[in-house]
């Protein structure tokens, strides 16, 4: 079984100057040598000033309890909520990237799939801790284990909150198991070509002792395909039960059939835009202008353009189904939400999401790297928008005018935000440093695919 | 008489690996196994064409315990230990157990994966004589080594030497216990 079964004709996947020696070397380098680029050392401290920022915001929730942010009656989910939506989103869209198209055989999946996954793997602690964070008392959120955790009563397992905390704790798991089979032939090359006895130790220790016979790599493809073909439908699962989360709930706004989907598609366009910033910024900063070449983002780039085109659909039924139904609660939080206090959010996300983005049909937006990154990081604040658009206004205009009232965020808010950001951004650079971040055994495959053309 | 793990011959393109072990096996040789940077095909099937895989098999199986024992525990708490009337539902509601029955399948189902591709590939295993071969550590990178035991009744230094030579080995060499 091969990665791929035809590379396109016009563009070539990995430069022409690129050998299996200087993939592995390059590749294997950026793990090896001392020396670390100022960007790296700028955007660690920039995550770690952050991740500060999250821990002195947690020890005042702790004390505080959640009072501390905007939240209250009637708007009781505040920014907690609607991030967690936002990074499981994030992290969904590199197991989209990663499985889906490792299924369709897409040659640009290979160079790309492992920046897909350590943005995954950084992104997943993020979301399941908000959750928590939102609980009144973290400290037992362990009763959510389906275990009689406290006086015999086990939790309640027909509610999607309850279907949702185990969809995320399956898919962290997971992730890390799917992630560590793709990794372990390159963990080999780093320990081959590690010169250091402590890094040789290090990578030897991580690689398991493999040694790229035709028994391991059969065992190998196999095992890994099978897993693929689980994580692609795994991560639409996680994503939908999200959505069932609002689905389940009768809040006008949230009581749509179509919130499953609707979610998922907002994790494809969301989580490419995070993986094209990525590769942006890895290609750049690696110098692996041969490896993650233009192919690769204008791949990403139209990837992105279908979430756009889906999300679009989506933002129509969303529209339509109040107007032409006749809840009339329906209906006045939809005018709400794109006339009332929150519209510019509203109104924010549509061009964010939908309207920008179109400009990838043009091919000349997808050469430029500079236009990509900035109509990636549009989206990525249009989907924040999105998921603070679903949950906030919609409880801040429900059935009885009684029950109205706006939230807005307080300073620990924006930390709590801050915060999660700096936790990716650490988790994403300690990766970045500690694993190749190519999947060299997979681009080898694409070389001598190439060389023997 | 030094005690040797067998003898490697070390070529620079995936085809010569595969025609010298499509040879040595007409030979008669059995004991030998290929170290290649990347899945070559059909080089698995070549050496060993008895071998059945039976991972998909066991993750199969995983598969149907993860979904029982998913299904089990959601049970065992709705309906046997604990019930409680939510709503005027059944106790053992299960449109409501499916997406935990689902998602503890697909748990195990992943670990079986994981652990079953360890064992089938006799791993964790930090030594192995095959890391004492001269230039191994280039498997990884960009070479394709052949390696005959000398666990294999008709080994001779010598005879393979000039085989791998044949077939246009860059290097032979003997590797030792």
């Amino acid at each position: 079984m091969t990665v791929l079964i035809d590379l396109p004709r016009e563009a070539p996947v990995v430069g022409p100057g690129v050998t299996l020696r200087s993939l592995s070397e390059e590749v294997s380098n950026r793990v090896l040598l001392p020396n670390t680029p100022r960007w790296w050392w700028i955007g660690f401290a920039l995550g770690m000033a952050l991740l500060l920022t999250f821990v002195v915001q947690l020890i005042w929730l702790f004390i505080n309890g959640v009072g501390i942010w905007g939240i209250n009656i009637p708007v009781a989910w505040g920014f907690a909520i609607a991030e967690y939506v936002w990074w499981i989103a994030l992290a969904s869209g590199g197991t989209i990237v990663s499985a889906l198209f490792f299924l369709t055989r897409s040659p640009w999946r290979s160079a790309t799939n492992r920046i897909a996954e350590t943005m995954l793997l950084s992104a997943a602690p993020c979301a399941g801790l908000l959750p928590i964070m939102h609980l009144g008392r973290q400290g037992l959120f362990y009763w959510l284990f389906p275990y009689s955790s406290v006086m015999g009563v086990w939790p309640q397992v027909r509610s999607p909150l309850w279907w949702d905390f185990v969809c995320l704790l399956c898919y962290i798991l997971m992730s890390i198991m799917y992630y560590y089979t793709g990794l372990l032939p390159d963990l080999a090359t780093v320990r081959d070509l590690a010169r250091t006895r402590w890094k040789q130790v290090f990578y030897g220790v991580l690689a398991l002792g493999w040694h790229g016979s035709a028994r391991h790599w059969r065992n190998q493809q196999t095992v890994y395909a099978v897993m693929s073909a689980i994580m692609a439908p795994m991560v639409i699962s996680v994503h939908s039960v999200v959505g069932l989360d609002f689905a389940g709930g009768i809040t006008p706004g949230w009581h749509s059939t179509q919130f499953p989907p609707y979610f998922f598609f907002g994790a494809v366009i969301s989580g490419t835009a995070l993986i094209m910033m990525l590769t942006i910024l890895v290609r750049w900063g690696y110098g692996l202008e041969d490896v993650l070449t233009g192919y690769h983002l204008n791949a990403l780039a139209k990837v992105m353009l279908v979430g756009s085109v889906m999300l679009g659909y989506a933002y129509v039924w969303e529209a339509w189904g109040p107007i032409y139904g006749s809840d009339v609660a329906e209906r006045t939080q939809f005018f709400y939400r794109i006339f009332g206090f929150y519209a510019a959010c509203y109104w924010g996300k549509i061009a964010l999401n939908i309207v920008i983005p179109q400009l990838l049909w043009l091919p000349i937006v997808r050469r430029s790297e500079v236009l990509l990154f900035s109509i990636s990081a549009g989206i990525i604040v249009g989907m924040w928008l999105e998921r603070f658009v679903i949950v906030i206004p919609s409880l801040s205009h429900g059935y009885m005018p009684s029950y109205w009232g706006v939230f807005f965020p307080t300073f620990w808010d924006w930390a709590a935000l801050a915060g999660t950001i700096g936790l990716f951004l650490s988790l994403f650079f300690l990766l970045l440093k500690l694993v190749p971040i190519v999947s060299m055994s997979e681009v080898r495959e694409i070389v001598a695919k190439e060389r023997s053309r | 008489m030094s005690q040797i793990f067998g003898i490697v011959g070390v070529f620079d393109r995936p085809e010569a690996v595969t025609d010298a072990a499509k040879h040595l096996r007409s030979l008669g040789f059995r004991a030998m196994d290929a170290y290649t940077p990347y899945p070559v095909e059909g080089l698995d099937q070549l050496l060993r064409p008895q071998r059945r895989m039976m991972l998909p098999l066991v993750m199969f199986a995983a598969a149907v315990a993860g979904a029982a024992w998913g299904y089990f525990i959601q049970t065992w708490d709705e309906v046997l230990n604990y019930p409680i009337n939510v709503g005027g539902r059944p106790h053992n509601s299960w449109p409501a157990f499916i997406v935990g029955t689902f998602e503890f399948m697909l748990l195990v189902t992943i670990a079986a994966g994981l652990f079953g591709f360890l064992a089938s590939c006799r791993l964790p295993r930090l030594y192995h004589p095959i890391f004492n071969a001269d230039a191994f550590g280039r498997a990884s990178v960009d070479r394709f080594v052949l390696c005959v035991e000398a666990r294999d009744p008709s080994f001779e230094v010598e005879h393979l030497r000039r085989i791998f030579e044949r077939f246009g080995a860059e290097r032979v060499a003997e590797v030792p216990a």
